[in-house]
């Protein structure tokens, strides 16, 4: 099987988001389509899978002209695509999602199981820990990502799409996963891999099509493909230049810490129910010591769920403290109000922005602006703040730049950069991040940064939750290590080694 | 070890049908206080009529158009729409049955053109929510608002008609004699029986058919039916249409089956009881039966207690039924939390009405 994308252009509104692209996929083999958020992948392959209709261009399928205008017919030509969404209906059981699905199900349950008999089998054979009376909001999200991937090898689906598979899972279950991928091609299937992940695309990929702004600028063999054909190999290094289409990246280099006296002080913080406070891993912190200086940024590493949201939560003032004071500048703030947090330009960049961080039904300008509700005149002037608002969507590259639409309609990555653009602008003298890179590409990951370095240059203290800890080591000054809401750790940096950070991570003080 | 085994497929086979059960034994429970109680409570010595007597075929003779009414609700819900215009589809339909019936004189085609009334009129909802998009409530209210006043207009001729010849009841001679059941059957109406009937099948359909799982799929999660390839606005289309032809039929047989006669504004809210009772039935065909059985229980319990002479205001005694109605949406409500299997398309109308 052979499907050739032929000049497929596709536009929304004012955003191009394919333009002219041509592309083959091949049976047997898993094509990595590799871009940065926005680059126009997902689009691509939704044309494909009929989900939009392209513009201009077509496809053909073994040099024969189709037509695929619903996802139906692309599932009964043999495309199957696996959503970053996914696609199921959590309320509905297993069976009958994967019956929803395929075309073959009996009209009424009761009458031929004999298509059912198949299904089954290949839901055990992939993963033998569903039952298929399990309903789907029970799944953890691996196990939901399998069920996809049954219900499109159930329907014969002979070229598999897998929109950015791996963001969901943890490193194990991603190894996991590039395994599974690799015995599909080899069952001959056509794999198409969405993703910006180099790890992906070098642990899987046979062949790399690199997307940038809309259009494939490069398509080359994978490093472990073995195919003598005249196509040339790429380093990792040049497919992050073709992705992010500059030469060189803007080096950011940490400074060292100004002051020695601190400008955010937190002693003995304590907080979470009395029960959760005495029994460890309730996302608790336990008697918490901390000092910033003023243009310091600390990272905080630990495992998920060691307390680090409840941490943000408390230097903000979200949550009421058990025991434990915070003084920003010597004023207290823990005993304050959220507005006393606007207004002393405390900036938190909370984990979700989906659900913690922005009013999904208001536009992107009130977004943008509501941050300084507080300040606003009585009546406030809208043509002054939607030009605020647009320059900062310009500033943090917000896509699709259209300050009117409501924050409901962007995009995971860029509904992070709406609230990192809030959040980051005017000048707050303390940002509590909390994963402030979560889905962002290289360039917009490395535009973060250097904001976050410029606001540490003007004196702002930076408490910088990630769980990336290569990034923690190289730009932080201090990194402190959270394990079961206490702090096990803090080093300074340059002195801190990956092996003693990962050490504290894992297995607390008892072996520091 | 056979006995075990025995009893494990009893455990098995109960836990399968364990709907149906739990519908039979509902409607067990609801006969049985139906019985019971107002014995229990009032006895009217002296009084010619007892307050039991033939009180289960007038509460399903009440039930029936209810009944009709939830289970055309239940499916539209179902799908993620949500129809208050029901009130005015089963007006018109009532309107349209009775004119029918009293110019042909068949009852049957009364509730034909009664069901064809409502759907017509849900064609209107159809169009303003799918086609529109506007707000599924303002829709709803302005489809009920307009089927009131159509009704009210084309009925004004067949106000004060009376039916002499309506549905025949069934004759079972040999059903007859029997203590309870025969009473029963020989005031039974074709219509009732099909309302009955009408409830295991449609729960039959919709928990156990593909055609039924793509419904409550599209209910759901639209983009999630789109993605497996369902046509989510079709499905819409006809859980609309079907609600509406079941809600016309509904207000056809309270007119030609129950009343047999047609005034304006005779269903008092029927239909927006209706669609509180699909709340308290959880969306489910099964437990519409049981459920619709507790309002026309209730005001056939009214209608006896007025007929006996109970020293209770006739106005507040018609309330009864709508008090039972809220009384038992409070404890549902309180039992199962904000949702008991409500479809998931439903929480972004609600969402999206402001």
């Amino acid at each position: 099987m052979h499907i050739q994308l032929q000049g497929i252009s596709k536009r929304f509104n004012s955003l191009l988001a394919n333009d002219k692209v041509d592309l083959d996929i091949f049976s047997g083999e898993v094509l990595a389509l590799l871009g940065e958020n926005g680059a126009g992948k997902s689009t691509l392959m939704k044309i494909l899978y009929g989900f939009y209709q392209a513009d201009e261009g077509c496809i053909l399928i073994d040099d024969r002209l189709v037509v695929i205008d619903s996802p139906y017919a692309a599932m009964a030509l043999g495309i199957g695509m696996v959503f970053q969404q996914f696609s199921l209906i959590d309320n509905l059981t297993v069976a009958e999602n994967l019956m929803l699905a395929s075309t073959k199900t009996p009209k009424w349950q009761w009458s031929d199981r004999t298509h059912w008999v198949n299904t089954h089998s290949c839901l055990s054979q992939l993963a033998p820990t569903i039952q298929p009376t399990n309903r789907v909001h029970d799944l953890t999200v691996s196990e939901k990502q399998l069920v996809e991937l049954v219900k499109v090898l159930d329907a014969d689906a002979r070229v598999i799409i897998l929109d950015e598979p791996s963001s969901v899972l943890t490193p194990l279950e991603t190894q996991r996963f590039w395994t599974l991928i690799r015995q599909l091609a080899d069952q001959g299937h056509a794999v198409v891999l969405i993703t910006h992940k180099l790890e992906d695309v070098l642990a899987c990929a046979d062949r790399i099509a690199v997307m940038r702004k809309g259009r494939v600028v490069e398509v080359c063999l994978a490093h472990n493909n073995q195919k003598p054909e005249l196509e040339r190999h790429l380093s990792s290094e040049d497919l992050i230049h073709l992705m992010v289409g500059q030469t060189e990246l803007p080096v950011v280099h940490p400074v060292p810490p100004s002051l020695a006296h601190p400008r955010l002080h937190i002693q003995n913080l304590w907080v979470g129910e009395p029960a959760a406070v005495s029994n460890p891993g309730h996302n608790a912190v336990r008697g918490i010591d901390l000092a910033i200086a003023s243009g310091e940024i600390i990272g905080i590493a630990g495992v998920a769920g060691n307390g680090q949201q409840t941490l943000a939560d408390a230097v903000t003032g979200l949550l009421p403290l058990t025991q434990g004071t915070v003084h920003l500048d010597g004023a207290p703030v823990h005993q304050a109000g959220i507005p006393y947090r606007t207004r002393h330009d405390i900036a938190y960049i909370p984990e979700q922005p989906l659900q913690n961080g922005v009013a999904t039904d208001l536009d992107l300008v009130k977004n943008l602006v509501v941050k300084d509700i507080n300040r606003m005149p009585f009546f406030p002037r809208r043509a002054k703040q939607r030009a605020q608002a647009l320059q900062l969507i310009q500033a943090f590259n917000v896509q699709p730049p259209n300050p009117d639409q409501p924050a409901g309609n962007l995009s995971g990555g860029n509904l992070q950069k709406l609230v990192l653009a809030r959040e980051l602008s005017g000048s707050p003298s303390l940002i509590v991040a909390c994963y402030p890179t979560m889905g962002l590409d290289i360039s917009a990951t490395q535009f973060i940064y250097e904001k976050l370095f410029n606001h540490a240059q003007t004196g702002a203290c930076i408490l910088w939750i990630s769980e990336n800890l290569d990034d923690l080591l190289r730009y932080s000054h201090r990194i402190a290590v959270l394990f079961q809401g206490e702090i096990v750790g803090i080093a300074e940096t340059r002195r801190a080694s990956r092996q003693l950070v990962g050490k504290w991570m894992t297995s607390g003080r008892q072996a520091a | 070890m056979t006995h075990l085994a025995k009893a494990k497929f009893w455990v098995q086979l109960s836990l399968r049908w364990r709907w149906l059960l739990l519908f039979l034994l509902s409607l067990g429970g609801v006969t049985t206080t139906l019985f019971l109680i107002p014995e229990a409570v009032i006895a009217a010595p002296g009084s010619a009529i007892t307050v039991v007597d033939g009180l289960l075929i007038s509460a399903l003779r009440s039930t029936a158009p209810l009944l009709f009414v939830v289970l055309g609700e239940t499916l539209t819900q179902r799908v993620g729409v949500i129809n208050l215009g029901v009130e005015g589809q089963m007006l018109v339909g009532a309107m349209t049955g009775f004119a029918a019936t009293v110019t042909t004189g068949n009852p049957w085609l009364g509730l034909l053109a009664g069901g064809l009334s409502g759907l017509t009129l849900s064609t209107l909802h159809l169009f303003l929510c799918l086609v529109c998009r506007s707000s599924q409530i303002a829709s709803g209210i302005a489809v009920w608002i307009l089927g009131s006043g159509l009704s009210a207009f084309f009925g004004r001729e067949f106000v004060g008609q009376q039916l002499n010849h309506g549905f025949s009841t069934i004759h079972t001679p040999a059903l007859a004699s029997v203590p309870v059941l025969g009473a029963l059957v020989t005031e039974m109406t074709p219509v009732i029986g099909l309302s009955i009937a009408l409830s295991p099948l449609l729960g039959l359909w919709l928990y156990r058919s593909q055609t039924g799982l793509t419904w409550r799929a599209v209910g759901e999660s639209i983009p999630a039916a789109h993605a497996m390839g369902i046509n989510p606005f079709h499905i819409q289309c006809q859980g609309i249409l079907a609600g509406g032809f079941l809600s016309g039929l509904g207000g056809a047989a309270l007119s030609v089956d129950y009343t047999l006669t047609w005034a304006e504004g005779m269903t008092v809210g029927r239909g927006l009881v209706a669609v509180g009772l699909v709340i308290i039935a959880r969306w489910n065909p099964y437990l519409a039966l049981p459920v619709a059985l507790l309002f026309g229980g209730s005001e056939a319990l009214a209608l006896r207690l007025q007929a006996v002479g109970a020293p209770i205001s006739p106005y507040l005694l018609g309330t009864l039924p709508y008090l039972v109605s809220i009384v038992v949406l409070m404890l549902n409500h309180r039992q199962s939390g904000q949702s008991g299997g409500m479809p998931d398309g439903l929480r972004s109308v609600f969402d999206n009405t402001t």
